[in-house]
C-alpha cells in the first residue's frame, strides 16, 4: 500500500433535483488496499459508487484513475478505465446462465459473428472454480441459484476482465456464515493480489476485518477518512451516527 | 345616457327576435351518423347524401361510429347538440340502436334509416330491397347452374342485411332446393364482411367437399374477391359467382368471366334520396306522407313501418356497359387485362 | 423424469407443446374423416399458418424484452395497402419490376412505422401498450386514406405467386433438394457442435439424446416434404405435386434467420438480457434505447412480409386484412412458451403455437362449426395454455 494512488475522488459533487446526493466528496485507493465507504442509508455511498462506475456522470469535480483524469459517461467507460463494479443488486440476468452474465456486454463471438457459447463457457468455469470449486452447473439460469453462488459469479465477473479496481456495495448484505467467510477470504487475496478494493458494508465486524482504511459519508459529504487500526468500532459509529470525528490521541 | 341605454336595448331585443329567422334561411341542418365510414362504399353514398342537401339550402354535419354502439349512441345525442334537425342515421346494430333513435324521437328530431333497417315505426326506412338483391344474385347463378352443388359464403353475423340477403337467395332457390336439383354443401357467415376470411372459408369447404363444387352464391363483391381466390387456387375459378355493390375489382372480375353478378345499388340515388327526404322531414313532413313511402312490417318484430325501397339494378357481362355510360367506373377500370379474344361486349 | 429430459438436452416446454399438437391433430384426424391430414388440407394449413406465425416471431422478440405490439394487424394493411397501391396505380403489374420494387415499399412502409412506435417507446418513454394502441387506430386509419377505401386490383402475376396459389409452389424436385439439405445442415450442426465442445472438454449430451432430436427433426422436415409433394398441383395437366408452397418457404427462411438471430447473436443475448433484468442491462452498459428501437422496426419488417403473403393470397389489396392479428400473434407467442413477464421466449414455440391455433381454425370449418364457436373455443384453448405455463414455471422453480 504505498506510491501513487489508484483511484483519487477530488472535490465530486452530484445533484438529483433539490438533492444534494453527493457534496463535494475527496477519497482515494491505492493499490493492494481496501477502503471502506460507510455511512447510514441515504449518506450517498451508493450515488458515488454509481458515479465511479459510470451510471450518472459527475456534476463538478474530478475522477482520477492513475493519475488520469477521467470522463466517466457510460458504464462502458468505467470498465475501460480499469474500474468494475459490484452492485447490490448484482446487476444479473436472472434468466441467463452463469457464462452469459459473465460475458454480459463483452460477450465472445466465433469468426462468423455468432456467439462462442463453448469458449465462454470454458474461460467462465476457470475463473469461477477459482473462487468456489464447487460450482458446477453452468447452464442453470442464476436466478435459481443461491445468493453465495450469485455474488461468486458477480466477483468473477469483475474478476475476469482483469479489473485493478473493484467495488463491492455491500457484498454480503444476503448471505449466511460460510459464504460471508467466502467472500471475506476472497477479498483479502485480492488485497495480496494488489487489488484495489472500495467495500460498502453496514457490518463492523466485517471492515475491521479486510478494511485498511475508512471513508465516512453523512448526508452526501464526508466526515472523515481513518486508519481502522487506529480507531475503534464505536468512534466509527459515532462518525456514521452523529457525524462526530474520533477523538485523535 | 339614458336614451342610449334604451336605443342599445332595443336594437338587442330586436335581434334576439331576428335570430331564428336568420337561422332558419341560413339552411336546415341534417346530421348523418355513419356507422362505419372505412367500408369501401360508404364514400359515394355521403357525396351524393351532400349535394342533395347543399341543393335545398341545407347543412351537412356526420360523426362515424367506427363499428362501435357505444360511439353511436354518443355519436347521435352530438349531433343532436350541435343543432341537426334531422338524422339521417346508418345503423351499426338494428337493435342496439333503438335507444339513440327514441332519445332523438324526445328531442323533437325525425330519423331516416339509411340502407339498414331500424326497427322503430316512427322511422323512414330507405333502403334498396335488399331480399331483391339477395333474390337476384341466387337468380343469376341458378340460370347458370340449375343442378349441382352450391355453397353460401355469408355477410357479417353481426349485419341484418347479410340475413335479408340470404333469406332472398334461398327464396329464389327454394324450388331446385326443394326438388333435389341443388345441394346445399356448405355456407359460413363472414365477419366483418372480410376477403380474407372469406378466402379462408372456402378454401376450406372446397377442401371438405374434394372440389365437388359447382356454384358459389356470394352476399358482396369483398366476400366474393376472397372465393374467386380461393378457386383460382384450385383452377376452379369460372363457376358462377355472386356478389353486390359494384365494386371495380368484381366489375372487372365479371369483365373477365371469374364472377357471374354484381348486384349495383347506384349509392348516388340513395344518397341522394335521402338528402332529399331528409329535407322534407326538416320541412316537418311525416314519413307517411313522403312520396314513395308505403307501410311494410317485414322485419322480425312485425312492426309496421313507413319505407321506400329503391331497386337494385343487376350487372352482368351482358350489361357492363351500364356502369361505365352512368359514369360509376372508367371502361379502362373494368376492363383491365381482359383478353381481346373473350371479351364481353362492353370492352370491344 | 423432467429433469433427466432436460439434462439430455430436451426441452420440455416445447416437447409438451408437440405432443399437444400431435393430440390435436389426431382428434381432428379422426372427427373429419381424415380430411384434416390430407396432403391438401396440410398444404393449405401451412400457408394459413404463415401470417400468424410471421407477426408472432417479431412478437416474441417484443415480449421477450418486457414490450407489446398490438399495431400489427394495422400495420399489415397500411403496408399491404401502399405495395398494392406501387403496383396498381403508380409502376404498373406488367414486367416483374414493378412488383419486386412495391415489396422493398411495403417492407420500407413497415419499418418506419416500427421506426416511429419504437422512438416514442425508447426515447420519450411512453409505454408499448399506448403507443401501439395509437398505432393500431392510426395505421388502419391511414390504409383506408391510401385508396379512399377502394380494393386495389387486379395485381401482378408474378406477385401472386407469393400467395400459394396457382404458380405458387417450388415443385417436388426443388422441395425434396431443400429437405435433404435441410437434414444435412443439421447433421453438420450437431456434429460440429459436439466436437466444439469436446475440444473445450465441456459436458456434453448423451449421444443418444442428440441423435434422437436430429432423428425427429429430420423426420419431421422430410415427412412435410412428402406430404406437400402429394398434393396434386391443380394447375398442372399431369398431377405433378406442387411441393412447398413459396409463402412457407419464406416463412422458413425467416424464422431459421431469427431463430439464430435469438440464440446465437449478441443482439439476442442482449434482447433477453433486457427482458430478464432491465436494471442488470443498464449497469452492463447495454444500448437499451437502440435495443428497442431495433425491436419495433423489426415487429414493422415482419408485418409487413405477413401483408406481402396476404395481398398475394388474395390477388388484390385491401384495407381490412388483417383484422385480429395482433391478437393471433401474442395468443400464439403465448402458447409457445413466451412468458409476458419477460426473459424467456422461442421462436420455435411461437410457430408451433400458431401451427396449433390455425389446425383448430382450420379443422373446425371443416366440421362446419360457426365461427362465433369458433372463437369461443380458440379462446378457451388460450386460457388453458397460459394456465398450463403457470403451472409449469412454478413447478420448475421448485
Amino acid at each position: 500500500m504505498s506510491g501513487a494512488p489508484l483511484v483519487e475522488v477530488v472535490n465530486v459533487s452530484k445533484r438529483f433535483g433539490g438533492l444534494q446526493a453527493v457534496d463535494d466528496v475527496s477519497c482515494d485507493l491505492h493499490e493492494g488496499e481496501v477502503v471502506g465507504l460507510l455511512g447510514h442509508n441515504g449518506a450517498g455511498k451508493s450515488t458515488l459508487i454509481k458515479l465511479l462506475s459510470g451510471v450518472y456522470p459527475i456534476d463538478s469535480g474530478e475522477i482520477r484513475v492513475r493519475g488520469v483524469a477521467q470522463h466517466l459517461k457510460t458504464p462502458m467507460d468505467s470498465r475501460a478505465a480499469g474500474i468494475e463494479t459490484i452492485h447490490q443488486s448484482l446487476a444479473l440476468a436472472e434468466n441467463l446462465d452463469a457464462p452469459s452474465n459473465l460475458f454480459l456486454g463483452r460477450e465472445l463471438r466465433t469468426r462468423f459473428g455468432l456467439l462462442d457459447t463453448d469458449r465462454m463457457e470454458h474461460e467462465a468455469r476457470q475463473v469461477i472454480q477459482r473462487l468456489n470449486p464447487n460450482f458446477k452447473d453452468f447452464k442453470k439460469p442464476v436466478g435459481a441459484m443461491s445468493g453465495g453462488q450469485r455474488q461468486t459469479v458477480a466477483i468473477a465477473r469483475a474478476l475476469h476482465f482483469n479489473a485493478r479496481i473493484l467495488i463491492m456495495d455491500e457484498p454480503c448484505a444476503a448471505l449466511g456464515p460460510a459464504e460471508t467467510r467466502m467472500v471475506l477470504d476472497t477479498i483479502l487475496r485480492l488485497k495480496s493480489e494488489g487489488i484495489g478494493i472500495f467495500l460498502i458494508s453496514h457490518d463492523m465486524p466485517d471492515v475491521f476485518e479486510v478494511c485498511d482504511r475508512a471513508t465516512v459519508m453523512k448526508n452526501g459529504a464526508v466526515v472523515d477518512t481513518v486508519t481502522v487500526a487506529e480507531v475503534t468500532p464505536e468512534d466509527v459509529l459515532g462518525m456514521i451516527i452523529l457525524g462526530q470525528k474520533p477523538k485523535r490521541a | 345616457m339614458h336614451k342610449h341605454m334604451k336605443a342599445a336595448a332595443a336594437a338587442l331585443a330586436f335581434a334576439a327576435t331576428m335570430a331564428p329567422s336568420l337561422a332558419r334561411a341560413a339552411g336546415e341542418v341534417i346530421g348523418v351518423s355513419w356507422s362505419n365510414f372505412q367500408e369501401e362504399r360508404w364514400k359515394r353514398d355521403e357525396a351524393a347524401i351532400k349535394a342533395a342537401i347543399a341543393v335545398a339550402g341545407g347543412k351537412y354535419i356526420s360523426a362515424d361510429a367506427q363499428g362501435s354502439n357505444e360511439k353511436q349512441r354518443a355519436d347521435i345525442d352530438a349531433l343532436i347538440t350541435k343543432g341537426a334537425k334531422v338524422l339521417i342515421v346508418l345503423a351499426q346494430d338494428s337493435q342496439a340502436i333503438l335507444p339513440a333513435v327514441a332519445s332523438a324521437r324526445a328531442a323533437g328530431v325525425p330519423v331516416l334509416a339509411y340502407d339498414r333497417l331500424i326497427e322503430d315505426p316512427n322511422v323512414l326506412y330507405l333502403t334498396f330491397d335488399n331480399k331483391e338483391v339477395g333474390r337476384m344474385q341466387a337468380r343469376a347463378v341458378l340460370a347458370l347452374k340449375p343442378k349441382g352443388n352450391y355453397v353460401f359464403i355469408k355477410g357479417s353475423p353481426s349485419d341484418p342485411n347479410a340475413d335479408f340477403l340470404h333469406s332472398g337467395q334461398l327464396e329464389a332457390l327454394k324450388p331446385a332446393i326443394d326438388s333435389g336439383a341443388i345441394k346445399i354443401v356448405g355456407e359460413q357467415y363472414t365477419e366483418n364482411w372480410s376477403p380474407e376470411i372469406a378466402q379462408r372459408n372456402m378454401e376450406q369447404l372446397l377442401t371438405k367437399n374434394k372440389n365437388k363444387v359447382d356454384a358459389v352464391v356470394a352476399s358482396n363483391d369483398g366476400t366474393a374477391g376472397g372465393a374467386v381466390a380461393a378457386l383460382r387456387a384450385q383452377n376452379l375459378a369460372g363457376i358462377p359467382v355472386s356478389g353486390q355493390d359494384a365494386d371495380i375489382a368484381a366489375l372487372n372480375r365479371i369483365a373477365r368471366g371469374e364472377q357471374t353478378i354484381t348486384v349495383w345499388k347506384d349509392s348516388r340515388d340513395l344518397g341522394s334520396t335521402a338528402g332529399k327526404f331528409a329535407m322534407l322531414m326538416a320541412a316537418k313532413t311525416k314519413p307517411a306522407a313522403i312520396p314513395g313511402a308505403t307501410p311494410w312490417s317485414g322485419g322480425a318484430k312485425k312492426l309496421t313501418i313507413s319505407s321506400v325501397f329503391l331497386k337494385p339494378t343487376p350487372v352482368t357481362a351482358e350489361n357492363l356497359k351500364v356502369v361505365i355510360d352512368s359514369g360509376w367506373a372508367t371502361k379502362a377500370q373494368v376492363c383491365a387485362g381482359v383478353a381481346a379474344a373473350k371479351a364481353p361486349a362492353a370492352c370491344k | 423424469m423432467r429433469t433427466q429430459l432436460e439434462s439430455a438436452g430436451f426441452d420440455a416446454r416445447f416437447s409438451a407443446l408437440v405432443i399437444a399438437l400431435i393430440a390435436i391433430w389426431a382428434a381432428l384426424y379422426f372427427a373429419t374423416d381424415g380430411v384434416f391430414l390430407s396432403p391438401r388440407n396440410l398444404y393449405n394449413l401451412s400457408i394459413q399458418t404463415c401470417v400468424t406465425a410471421l407477426t408472432a416471431c417479431g412478437m416474441v422478440f417484443l415480449i421477450v424484452a418486457r414490450q407489446i405490439d398490438l399495431s400489427v394487424g394495422s400495420v399489415m394493411a397500411f403496408s399491404g395497402m401502399l405495395l398494392a397501391w406501387a403496383q396498381v396505380r403508380w409502376l404498373g403489374i406488367d414486367g416483374p419490376m414493378g412488383w419486386v420494387v412495391s415489396m422493398f415499399v411495403g417492407i420500407g412502409g413497415g419499418l418506419l412505422m416500427g421506426l416511429f412506435q419504437g422512438w416514442w417507446v425508447a426515447w420519450r418513454g411512453v409505454p408499448a401498450f399506448v403507443v401501439t394502441l395509437a398505432g393500431y387506430l392510426m395505421f388502419r386509419g391511414a390504409a383506408f386514406l391510401v385508396s379512399d377505401g377502394q380494393t386495389l386490383a387486379p395485381l401482378a402475376d408474378g406477385f401472386q405467386r407469393l400467395g400459394g396459389g396457382p404458380g405458387g409452389a417450388i415443385g417436388p424436385m426443388w422441395s425434396w433438394v431443400l429437405g435433404a439439405a435441410g437434414c444435412a445442415a443439421l447433421i453438420f450442426q450437431t456434429v460440429t457442435a459436439r466436437r466444439s465442445r469436446a475440444a473445450y472438454g465441456a459436458k456434453q449430451h448423451p449421444i443418444w439424446a442428440d441423435g434422437l432430436r436430429l432423428a425427429l427433426v429430420c423426420a419431421a422436415l422430410l415427412a412435410f416434404v412428402a406430404v406437400v409433394c402429394a398434393y396434386p398441383d391443380p394447375s398442372s395437366e399431369d398431377d405433378a405435386g406442387k411441393g412447398i408452397a413459396i409463402p412457407v418457404l419464406v416463412l422458413l427462411v425467416v424464422a431459421l434467420l431469427l431463430d439464430v438471430l435469438a440464440r446465437r447473436t449478441r443482439f439476442g443475448r442482449h434482447v433477453w438480457a433486457l427482458g430478464g433484468n432491465p436494471e442488470a442491462a443498464l449497469l452492463s452498459g447495454l444500448p437499451t434505447k437502440r435495443l428497442l428501437l431495433k425491436l419495433f422496426m423489426l415487429s414493422g419488417a415482419l408485418a409487413a412480409v405477413a401483408a406481402i403473403i396476404t395481398t398475394a393470397r388474395l390477388g388484390s389489396g385491401t384495407h381490412s386484412i388483417g383484422q385480429m392479428a395482433e391478437l393471433y400473434a401474442i395468443a400464439a407467442t403465448v402458447i409457445g412458451g413466451t412468458s409476458l413477464a419477460g426473459g424467456t421466449g422461442s421462436i420455435a414455440g411461437a410457430i408451433v403455437g400458431a401451427l396449433l391455433i390455425q389446425s383448430l381454425d382450420n379443422g373446425m370449418v371443416l366440421l362446419d362449426v360457426p365461427s362465433a364457436q369458433r372463437q369461443i373455443f380458440i379462446g378457451l384453448i388460450l386460457i388453458a395454455a397460459v394456465w398450463f405455463d403457470g403451472l409449469y414455471t412454478k413447478g420448475a422453480k421448485r
